[in-house]
């Protein structure tokens, strides 16, 4: 009975933190490998936050270029939706799932945060602010 | 190769039929004037004008002779007329196309110009061995007999023909040239100006734009020739009663007794019929070899002209870092739509581009300004290149702002600028090849 018991309570903790954890899904190695960089930057103790990458994602800056005081401008306000430029080209959706082969290249992660910061925010972005921000696409 | 043969009857005006040979002669029964046809006959200059002539005398004796006595004989073979109103066709599109219609009907404007080199081309030919009436030699005529033709057109008593009178004639000879000078002009603006046709890879943007001037004033001139053809063709239908617009349908003109008076080498009607008329087959095969050739040889010129690629061309391979840095934001515009210091200034100012932080790292950044260096505009002979190299002086960064691209969209309103646009097609800046 006890046995039993045991077993049930692993597989009760399995289960748990199988749902619990928002793990990014999709994310593959390479994308672990980019997360992890920003990680470096940021330092140890800093817990990337998807639900902060969000708020930063939604959120109306200032100090940016007035045509984008938002990531939305572009990006719409779904993240699995696909936005336009402002010369109007198609973005491809933010979200890892709906854009298979999104963060995979460093170089090209960072020229979009250094671009897009810079019109948006007017400034680099944290380290923290780029891992929330990649967490929350990851997981989306 | 002319000889004014002074025939008995009238003085000034010379046989159009001039060389009736001699077994034609003996076959033909003469209706009229014996002994003009005798003399003429005695006076033959050697000058075989058809080389199926004496072949078919027999074969086509008895349809000469039936055409005669009706009062009409065929004159226009069936390939002249089909020339003749095709080419109107063809005209009619190319001047509808090149004065009224905008720039967008240019293929159309084109195809009427090849259409009508090619029919000129016909036409020449079949000036040198068509039948009779179609030949150059028969309308040839010497500056004093033309000149004489045209007393007597002013004192409306003109000398009649069978064929084209001297003023006829040199209408024709006038419309040829002019045609042909407009052909040769379109191709050059054609190949100059839109880097396209047979010419492309040899005139420049200057030359081409250079012949538009002259092509326009033969436009010009050439509706003027077409109004005076369509009088002069109206006159001589009045003074010579006879329907000149239906004998370039039917291609029979009047031979009959009212007109034998002055009607000149008339009297040789039925030997020159015979002669100079061959059997409808005959005149088509001849027609269809002639067309034969002349595509073959047109489409084997345009081949060996076209392996030259266009005037100015500049072969460029496609720049992925060009495309991925530029063209993920925008369209990836062809380097030749600016010049180089244009993209010079462009570059230097990334950090705010177009209201738009566009910054690149120093590597794409020198790799993509080389790019557009070696391939901006001041390395074509393009249209666009040319067009678009004078940039505006306050905005010389924006292809948008130069004077051709303000000038070619002033009539287009601010709406369809302001309206909401669809989601262009993704547009991929191809590796551009020698051809």
């Amino acid at each position: 009975m006890k046995s039993w018991n045991g077993v049930s309570a692993v597989l009760a903790v399995l289960y748990l933190s199988f749902v619990l954890t928002p793990a990014p899904a999709a994310a593959g190695p390479a994308q672990d490998q980019i997360l992890k960089h920003y990680q470096d930057l940021a330092g140890a103790d800093v817990t990337f936050s998807a639900d902060r990458g969000k708020e930063f994602f939604m959120a109306k800056h200032t100090g940016g270029k007035p045509k984008s005081p938002s990531c939305t401008s572009c990006h719409t306000k779904s993240p699995l939706k696909s936005g336009r430029t402002h010369a109007n080209k198609k973005i491809a959706p933010m979200a890892l799932s709906k854009t298979k082969d999104r963060y995979s290249e460093l170089k090209k992660v960072k020229k979009w945060f250094r671009r897009n910061c810079r019109s948006v925010l007017g400034r680099e972005c944290s380290p923290q602010e780029k891992g929330d921000f990649l967490v929350y696409m990851m997981g989306q | 190769m002319h000889t004014t043969m002074g025939s008995k009857d009238n003085g000034t005006l010379r046989s159009d039929a001039e060389a009736p040979t001699r077994r034609a002669n003996m076959q033909t029964k003469l209706s009229h004037s014996p002994e003009q046809q005798t003399g003429q006959a005695a006076g033959t200059t050697a000058f075989v004008v058809s080389a199926y002539a004496n072949a078919n005398a027999n074969t086509s004796l008895e349809k000469s002779k039936s055409a005669s006595t009706a009062g009409a004989m065929l004159i226009w073979d069936l390939p002249l007329r089909l020339f003749h109103w095709l080419l109107v066709g063809a005209v009619t599109v190319a001047a509808i196309t090149g004065f009224l219609a905008p720039e967008w009907w240019l293929d159309v404007h084109s195809w009427a110009g090849y259409t009508i080199g090619f029919l000129v081309i016909f036409r020449v030919l079949w000036g040198l061995w068509g039948t009779f009436y179609a030949r150059f030699r028969s309308f040839i005529f010497p500056v004093d007999e033309t000149l004489a033709h045209l007393r007597a057109l002013a004192q409306k008593k003109p000398g009649h023909y069978k064929g084209h009178n001297p003023a006829g004639a040199l209408m024709v000879f006038t419309l040829l040239g002019t045609l042909i000078a407009l052909t040769v002009s379109g191709l050059i603006i054609l190949g100059g100006q839109e880097n396209i046709g047979v010419l492309a890879g040899y005139v420049s943007f200057a030359t081409g734009s250079g012949a538009v001037e002259f092509h326009e004033i033969l436009a010009f001139g050439l509706l003027g020739l077409i109004g005076a053809h369509l009088v002069g063709v109206l006159i001589e239908s009045l003074l010579s009663r006879e329907n000149l617009v239906r004998a370039m349908i039917d291609g029979r003109k009047s031979v009959s007794p009212v007109h034998a008076q002055s009607c000149v080498g008339h009297a040789d009607t039925s030997a020159v019929n015979q002669r100079e008329l061959p059997p409808a087959k005959r005149v088509w095969a001849r027609a269809i070899s002639t067309v034969l050739m002349v595509l073959l040889a047109g489409s084997g010129a345009a081949w060996a002209l076209l392996k030259t690629p266009p005037n100015g061309y500049v072969a460029m391979p496609a720049n992925k870092t060009y495309a991925s840095e530029c063209g993920d934001c925008h369209q990836a515009y062809h380097p030749s739509l600016l010049p180089g210091s244009s993209w010079k200034k462009l570059m230097a100012g990334l950090e705010d581009h177009f209201g738009e932080d566009a910054s690149l790292d120093d590597e794409s950044a020198k790799e993509v300004y080389a790019f557009l260096r070696r391939y901006a505009s001041d390395k074509w002979d393009s249209e666009a290149a040319n067009n678009l190299r004078q940039v505006a002086t306050k905005n010389p960064i924006t292809i948008t702002a130069t004077p051709y691209w303000q000038r070619r969209h002033k009539d287009i309103g601010k709406s369809v600028f302001a309206q909401k646009r669809s989601a262009p097609k993704a547009i991929v800046l191809p590796a551009t090849k020698m051809r």
